[in-house]
């Protein structure tokens, strides 16, 4: 079988000394993925449905405190500990190096949202509704999940679907820049950048080589996707 | 041994009449228990259909423990089915004659516990209706299971110990069904009389039986090895902190057959007392049960000192944050299971009056399961609830629905079992009257001892 | 081909009629004990110690390895998904696999060897008695038509197989064993028809 092999490989660039925890994007992912609405039952019963999370930790002591956010989605790892163990490859790797997530092959075991230590998938433990007149808002493009199966962020995969078939029928490649992610849109401060890492010359690949790129669970050995530039340098310096 | 097995010198007959007795038509007390017992059922049936006609959202599995009491099932009711057969196959590849008696209720245990413990997986899916998606033929919609994924590797190990174990129990039963088609009018005598496939019990055929039994004996003990050791991958193969570990298959071997011993030792209690079989099922069959659950008990608490052991040394923050919230969170648990599992079993089992005591065997070996029963949930529940990010840290308890259900496998088990022993042999008498048939006294100095005339058939 | 059957209440009589038959011309092959437990071989008769059947055993695990590797390492080659930079083809899971598939076979195919080799399942009618269920032991003869040399197994002679009788008419051969497990003490004969 020959290898498939693409251009792409997507990544994105989180500067947390960019990031105020506005959470602009969360609701940007809400908005464009059909991500179910939940109330304050599900989020108290940690069943919340959001794709992308703003993890909030406060450093120092009173009165010198600070907030510091860590948004948090899908790290779309390269060896991707979700992948392997789902029993029906509804969890696979797709050739742009992205985790795909097949809705209506889930059976939901459940293994994958175990196995990914940066617990961003989410589980349907309810049959979602869209009060009226939300429902009017639901993406054409994307599915509406039902009951017992899995979901996550796919980095707006709807959206680099379509910037493909444009450039496609230019016949080039997508330009840096031209495909981002609701997040990303989103973001009043470019907290979130996102591009093809594959090419050396994108906004991302040059923000990665900054000294300050981290990434989540390095020790793990998932090589994720999803670069974090440090931030914080005023209380530490 | 000084004692003989059994009591010396018995009719056939006797001894038929006395181990069939499982077989007399059933009371209103046997009725009565089987009612209640399918009520309990009707209601695990009620609840998980409940669970699939709304949503998950009854369960109390939330983000991140998605595997809740529904997989420690699982793991339990699969490490249960370890000790029938094996313990059996075990016993008869060592030619203990002891094991005689024991060897049905054994392996009838192992054939009822495996199936409901094969069930779980299928009762904890999101979308059971859809279950068939797992299984590997070939269909339209171009779907074909990920055999990398541990859970194809239980699907197929777990077949196989379905299949291997209930051929097992049914090569055991084969000459006792003769026996009982022999003695039966009607339909048991057509249902035995089919199963029993014309066994006559020619000398040609007990030599042909008893090389199958030993071979499959063999056989099938590496499939239970196998097969716990697979329940272990399922967590080992993870990146999970506390279960991502290489100790596991083996722990995971040793708890399940600890869990199975004190099972069978269960069961033999109670069916010695439903079945009045005290002259079979004497205090020389509990003493050694004892020795064997002694043993593992040892062998179990090796396996956790090791484990515990080498995650304290290394101290790695989120494995020892794993441990330190499990300690500090179900600290009751912890010291139940570490009791029941560990304490309790050393230091009572040295004793040969608690060995010899019905009553105390029984408590003993039910603490025993108790204490499994939370050692799955202790090493599934806090590993999910603590796993690497500290902001998404969870608890669980489990809801009404997942304990109906729960309630419900135990009465399932209870019941299949119970109208198992209302159609089968519940002792394999021929074994046990090949015992004392062969039987004769030896006169020794000024003595006469009991001796086993002629080496086991079988032995090559 | 008759089988009689002779029902005796005691292993002592069943052997005394074993030996008697023996000494007058009946074979070994000829002779089997039913019995609802197992005596040591030779205490009553002498049975050929060998037997066949785990050849299918180890068959059906060589089958089953294969159908094992089949299923797990063949359909991941036959419909290729790539996931990442992982190989097709598995290498752990296709042995556990494998190594499953391959027990399940040997299972199966032991209890399947050993019907096959003791002839079962039988559904007709052959001479029996629910008393040896009671520990009662039944002695049985085999009596080929007379005059005839019949070769019975691939590795017996007619010697060995039918003994001296043979030269005698089936029913004299009958009448004889009859008369010999009466002797001994037999408490009733069961005899089978010819077929």
């Amino acid at each position: 079988m020959e290898k498939q092999t693409s251009p792409y490989r997507w990544g994105m660039v989180v500067d947390l000394d960019r990031c105020s925890g506005c959470g602009a994007c969360v609701v940007a992912c809400q908005a464009e993925n059909n991500v179910a609405i939940c109330g304050k039952k599900e989020i108290a019963e940690g069943r919340n449905m959001h794709w992308l999370r703003i993890e909030r930790f406060w450093v120092g002591e009173y009165p010198n405190v600070r907030a510091r956010f860590l948004p948090v989605l899908c790290q779309h790892c390269r060896d991707a500990p979700c992948e392997p163990v789902c029993p029906v490859y509804a969890s696979y790797h797709n050739p742009d190096g992205l985790n795909g997530q097949v809705y209506n092959r889930c059976v939901g075991t459940r293994y994958c949202g175990n196995n990914c230590p940066y617990a961003v998938r989410v589980f349907n433990f309810y049959s979602h509704q869209w009060p009226k007149p939300l429902e009017n808002q639901l993406s054409p493009d994307i599915t509406v999940r039902t009951r017992g199966v899995m979901e996550k962020c796919t980095f707006c995969i709807q959206r680099i679907r379509r910037a493909k078939e444009d450039a496609g029928g230019e016949g080039r490649l997508i330009r840096d820049g031209e495909v981002q992610p609701a997040c990303a849109q989103t973001c009043p401060t470019e907290a979130l950048v996102f591009g093809n890492l594959a090419d050396p010359r994108s906004r991302v690949a040059r923000l990665v080589r900054s000294p300050r790129r981290f990434r989540l669970l390095e020790h793990l050995g998932t090589h994720p996707s999803v670069y974090y530039l440090k931030g914080g340098g005023r209380e530490h310096v | 041994m000084s004692e003989p097995t059994l009591p010396a010198a018995k009719s056939a007959g006797r001894m038929n009449d006395a181990m069939l007795s499982s077989l007399r038509p059933p009371t209103l007390r046997w009725y009565l228990l089987a009612f209640f017992l399918g009520a309990v059922v009707a209601w695990g049936l009620y609840a998980f259909g409940y669970m699939v006609s709304t949503d998950m959202s009854c369960t109390g599995l939330d983000r991140p423990v998605m595997w809740g009491i529904f997989i420690v099932n699982f793991v339990f009711w699969i490490g249960l089915s370890h000790s029938g057969t094996m313990v059996s196959a075990i016993l008869r590849l060592s030619r203990a004659n002891w094991r005689r008696p024991i060897l049905r209720a054994a392996e009838a245990m192992t054939v009822f516990t495996v199936t409901v413990g094969a069930l779980f997986p299928l009762i904890h899916l999101g979308r059971n209706w859809v279950f068939f998606y797992l299984i590997p033929y070939p269909n339209q919609r171009g779907l074909w299971p990920n055999f990398r994924s541990a859970l194809l590797w239980d699907a197929t190990a777990i077949f196989t110990y379905v299949i291997g174990s209930s051929l097992f129990l049914y090569l055991g039963m084969l000459p006792d069904l003769a026996v009982a088609r022999d003695r039966s009018a009607g339909w048991r005598r057509t249902l035995y009389g089919a199963l029993a496939m014309g066994w006559r019990g020619t000398a040609r055929e007990w030599l042909i039986f008893h090389k199958a039994s030993t071979l499959m004996a063999a056989l099938i003990i590496p499939v239970a090895v196998s097969v716990h050791s697979i329940v272990a991958w399922d967590f080992a193969v993870t990146v999970v902190p506390g279960w991502h570990s290489t100790i596991f298959p083996p722990y995971f071997v040793i708890g399940a057959i600890l869990s199975g011993v004190a099972a069978v030792i269960t069961l033999m209690v109670i069916i010695r007392k439903a079945f009045h079989l005290e002259e079979y099922l004497t205090p020389l069959h509990f003493d050694n049960m004892g020795k064997l659950l002694l043993v593992i008990a040892l062998l179990w608490s090796y396996a956790y000192f090791v484990e515990v052991q080498t995650t304290w040394y290394a101290h790695e923050p989120i494995e020892w944050e794993v441990f330190s919230f499990m300690a500090g969170k179900y600290t009751p648990a912890l010291l139940l299971m570490l009791v029941g599992n560990s304490l309790l079993p050393l230091t009572a089992l040295c004793f040969r009056r608690i060995r010899r005591s019905v009553g105390a065997m029984l408590a003993i070996s039910l603490l025993v399961n108790v204490a499994m029963f939370i050692e799955r949930y202790l090493i599934i529940v806090p590993s999910l609830s603590h796993k690497n990010m500290p902001f998404v840290w969870g608890t669980y308890f489990p809801s009404w629905v997942e304990l109906s259900v729960t309630a419900g496998a135990f009465a399932g088990f209870a019941l299949m079992y119970t109208l198992f022993a209302k159609c089968f042999p519940m002792v394999a008498l021929t074994d046990v009257r090949e015992l004392e048939a062969r039987k004769v006294l030896v006169p020794f100095a000024r003595a006469e001892l009991p001796s086993i005339a002629g080496k086991e058939a079988g032995d090559d | 081909m008759i089988e009689i059957l002779g029902i005796f209440r005691d292993f002592e009589s069943a052997g005394r009629a074993v030996e008697r038959l023996v000494g007058e011309g009946f074979a070994e092959a000829q002779i089997t004990s039913l019995t609802s437990v197992p005596y040591p071989d030779g205490a009553l008769v002498k049975t050929g110690q060998r037997t066949r059947f785990r050849w299918l055993t180890l068959g059906c695990f060589i089958v089953g390895a294969v159908a094992g590797f089949a299923l797990a390492a063949g359909t991941a080659w036959l419909y290729p998904v790539q996931t990442g930079e992982k190989p097709i083809i598995a290498y752990y899971p296709t042995g556990i696999v494998t190594y499953e598939l391959a027990m399940l076979f040997a299972l199966a195919g032991t209890i399947v060897g050993m019907f096959l080799e003791m002839g079962l399942p039988v559904w007709r009618k052959r001479p029996y008695d629910p008393a040896i269920a009671e520990g009662c032991i039944g002695i049985s003869v085999t009596i080929h038509p007379g005059g005839e040399a019949v070769v019975c197994g691939r590795e017996a002679e007619t010697g060995e197989c039918i003994g001296s009788v043979f030269s005698l008419p089936a029913g004299e051969q009958k009448s004889r064993a009859e008369e010999i497990m009466r002797e001994a003490g037999a408490l009733r004969i069961v005899a089978e028809e010819p077929s």
